[in-house]
């Protein structure tokens, strides 16, 4: 099986050359039926890619040791579910799950475009096949997934225990189905300039693509914080940190380029910049994978040893110089007839909206590569942390929450005095009298009273837009409101999922504001004493040690008094494993709408001593509820729609686009 | 208002929010950077280093921890790759990743005792187990 699965590589290495210089061939020599060709070439390829990753996950399930990596990844012991994650859990395992997906989406391109946008699928083909091959080159002569040890270990190495966990069982294949997902909107845009096609035909065929990497790569950072949270045990979410910040960067850009797009489909402006955006975007994407492989940062995440960095590097400044070049190139295709009329528009409300996006991300970039600039510049190290990070993105994210209640409902080209009172009006007074309202209930804090301000501000704009919708709909078509309420959203999918997706990231940032009023207290508890965090009592019932097959536990109760009523107990563990020096620290969590009440075993002595770290994490929850209901919206978003794809069949088909 | 005039006007008010950017990492960066040192680059560095935030990286030596569980402190002697070392004083929760001979980034200030005094430990979690020696 080994063999079958590095062969497989070896061919579809082949394979990606050839469908790479093929569909180029084709073009040039007018030969339709090499571009043919190459698209079922890149079917072959994901036949090919597929079985080879069959073949790992073969040598996982039946604990084949002789492969070096399953060795490093997995032991006897592994439970099934986890054994199946080792596969993306190392570094040859993800370059092939990376490929996996990249020839997927490719082979789904193919399918969906074999009667559409005929000029663009040869250059399409070839950069999707292009970078597939950088990938398989990799492993086909760098670093082979299926490389043997010279002799078959009794059991493997086994899996980090911090990884034996749901949240990390999905942030690595969420966050590489971003990363992939992007090459797709990178390719077409790719081929619109390739072949001159610069119309928005290149958008519209791949929003969903674009939404689809977008909202994976949202919800691996998601798992992520959710994983540092819960099992990470320090009592944050995020820490800036380098491997962090590297999956959201693109995450940022992404965003950014999600919204500028809607600017060229109404007016036809902001060309250059979505190109720009969307090649930023996936050279982030390439730069994300190629930090947490390469262990050029210090990172809490770092791989160790990597022999990739330099060839990431090269392929990096291909696709940075490559696409920016040809971007130049096609600059005189890229003018546009119509120009900002007025600061007070939604185009320049979108204008604002990418640069606070645009410049969260770099400033993301700047301080993560700080340390590396600093030492070849100046010759030392110098580094910034959390502090840095927070001092910058705070001021232009409560920006950007302003933009986000203003852009929806502004008027284009300029709005008048009346549409804006119209539509903001209401939500600033109600902004104004909540923060009040808060402000006498003693939030003194001043940049969480300002961020609550905006978040009423901008919810209060979209509950209006909702209300509006509805009644509408109840009063010309006589449909109840219930009823109004469904069919206006189905109705209007982009535009109210839009909304609910806003209102998941609102909830995201109130959890972040929350931050603001976290409470931490160590202390050193006896058995039966007692102490106090806010509105909390805690008590200390006592430690109990206990060994189960693998494991030794020690496990400490808590019982939890909230304004002075019993609401339930907590324990809270550190683990051993038999055979490991390290001890896993299990938290307790209390989750309330309110706030977390979050609990660290610390340390312990014999006696039966215990030292711990209590936490108070104010509207904690709302973070993960945010990502509910963002995923809600991004379905709403996703889901067919048939109008739309009519239009969509036949403005590739090369008819005239209706008007919009 | 001519084109012109209007295009002017629409490169300002961008360029105002870069600027604004920019001031904003500026600042940030002055308030918070730190040198980012090892073992023999911070000794090299006295007697100026003594009460500047510094962030310390290296590998905890095999056998130098001491750890108090009750009132969480903890000892230990980091060192670098050219074996120099230096004594490490931390008070607080301990990674679980944290063990001898791990590599792990300490912040925090050198004293004039010939001690640094961290105020926050990280250790590096790898993505694997070492080697079970």
């Amino acid at each position: 099986m080994n063999d079958i699965g590095y062969l497989s590589l070896v061919i579809a290495f082949g394979v990606a050359a050839y469908a790479t210089l093929a569909p180029i061939l084709g073009v040039k020599t007018g030969r339709e039926e090499l571009v043919r060709s190459a698209e079922n070439a890149l079917l072959a390829l994901f036949g090919l890619v597929t079985l080879s990753s069959a073949a790992l996950l073969y040598a996982f399930v039946t604990r084949d040791f002789s492969v070096r990596y399953v060795a490093n990844y997995s032991e006897r012991g592994l439970p099934l579910a986890y054994t199946i994650s080792a596969f993306y859990a190392g570094q040859e395992g993800s370059l092939l799950f990376w490929t996996l997906n990249l020839t997927l989406f490719g082979t789904i391109v193919v399918i969906q475009n074999r009667r559409m946008h005929r000029a663009l699928m040869p250059y399409v083909i070839s950069i999707l096949s292009a970078v597939a091959l950088f990938f398989l080159t990799l492993m086909v002569f760098v670093t082979d997934p299926f490389a043997r040890l010279p002799f078959t270990p009794p059991d493997g190495r086994g899996l980090n225990p911090l990884l034996q966990n749901p949240g990390m069982f999905f942030h690595p294949p969420t966050t590489y189905l971003g990363y992939v997902g992007f090459t797709v909107p990178f390719a077409f845009a790719m081929a619109a300039l390739l072949a001159r096609q610069l119309d928005d035909a290149w958008i519209r065929s791949t929003r969903r693509w674009t939404i689809f990497a977008w909202f994976f790569l949202g919800l691996g950072n998601m798992f992520g914080a959710e994983w540092a949270y819960g099992v990470l045990g320090w009592g944050g979410y995020w820490g800036w940190d380098p491997v962090e910040n590297a999956s959201f960067r693109p995450w940022l850009t992404g965003t950014a380029y999600l919204h500028s797009v809607m600017v060229q489909e109404k007016k036809d402006m902001l060309k250059v910049w979505n190109l720009a955006l969307i090649i930023m975007t996936f050279g982030l994407s390439i730069l994300g994978t190629f930090l947490t492989r390469s262990g050029i940062l210090s990172s809490v995440h770092s791989f160790g040893e990597s022999t990739l960095g330099a060839f990431f590097l090269a392929f990096l400044a291909v696709i940075i110089l490559g696409a920016f070049g040809l971007l130049i190139n096609r600059l005189p295709y890229l003018r546009s007839e119509n120009q900002l009329d007025s600061f007070i528009s939604r185009e320049s409300s979108f204008l604002f909206n990418n640069l606070f996006l645009v410049g969260i991300a770099f400033t993301v970039l700047w301080g993560t590569f700080f340390p590396i600039l600093s030492e070849g510049v100046r010759g030392v190290k110098i580094t910034v942390g959390p502090p840095f990070y927070n001092q910058v993105v705070i001021p232009i994210g409560l920006a950007l929450i302003f933009i986000t209640g203003v852009c929806p409902l502004i008027a284009w080209r300029k709005a008048s005095m009346t549409n804006l009172k119209k539509n903001f009006l209401q939500p600033l007074v109600t902004a104004l009298v909540g923060g009040a309202l808060l402000f006498i209930f003693g939030v003194r804090h001043l940049l969480a009273l300002l961020s609550l301000a905006l978040l009423i501000f901008v919810t209060a704009t979209i509950v209006l837009e909702f209300y509006r919708g509805t009644r509408a709909r109840h009063e010309m078509a006589g449909e109840g409101y219930l009823r109004a309420f469904f069919i206006l959203i189905a109705r209007n999918k982009r535009r109210y999922g839009g909304y609910i997706i806003h209102l998941g990231v609102l909830m995201v940032i109130l959890a972040i504001t929350g931050g603001a009023y976290k409470v931490e207290k160590e202390a050193t508890l006896k058995k039966g004493e007692e102490m106090q965090i806010n509105q909390y009592v805690l008590r200390y019932e006592g430690l109990s040690l206990y060994p189960t097959q693998t494991q030794q536990v020690a496990a400490a109760t808590v019982t939890v008094f909230n304004q002075g009523k019993k609401v339930g107990k907590l324990t809270t563990e550190k683990v051993f494993h038999k055979d490991e020096q390290q001890p896993h620290t299990r938290v307790a969590i209390r989750m309330t709408l309110k706030e977390d009440l979050y609990i660290i075993l610390a340390g312990f002595d014999e006696s039966g001593t215990a030292t711990f770290r209590f936490i108070i994490n104010p509207l904690m929850v709302w973070m993960w509820l945010g990502g509910f209901v963002m995923a809600l919206g991004t379905i709403i978003v996703m889901w067919p729609d048939k109008r739309e794809r009519r239009r969509a069949a036949r403005y590739a088909l090369g008819e005239a686009p209706d008007a919009v | 208002m001519s084109m012109k005039k209007k295009r002017t006007k629409f490169i300002i008010a961008p360029a105002v929010v870069l600027v604004a950017l920019g001031y904003l990492v500026y600042a940030g960066m002055r308030d918070a950077m730190l040198y980012y040192l090892t073992v023999s680059e911070l000794k090299e560095k006295v007697p100026s280093i003594y009460g500047q935030g510094v962030r310390l990286g290296g590998r905890v030596v095999e056998g130098s921890i001491k750890w108090d569980p009750i009132a969480l402190k903890l000892e230990f002697i980091i060192a670098d790759e050219k074996e120099n070392t230096l004594p490490v004083a931390y008070k607080g929760v301990v990674p679980d990743t944290f063990k001898g001979g791990v590599d792990v980034v300490v912040e925090g200030k050198y004293s004039p005792q010939g001690v640094f005094i961290a105020n926050i430990l990280l250790a590096k979690c790898p993505s694997k187990y070492e080697a079970k020696t």
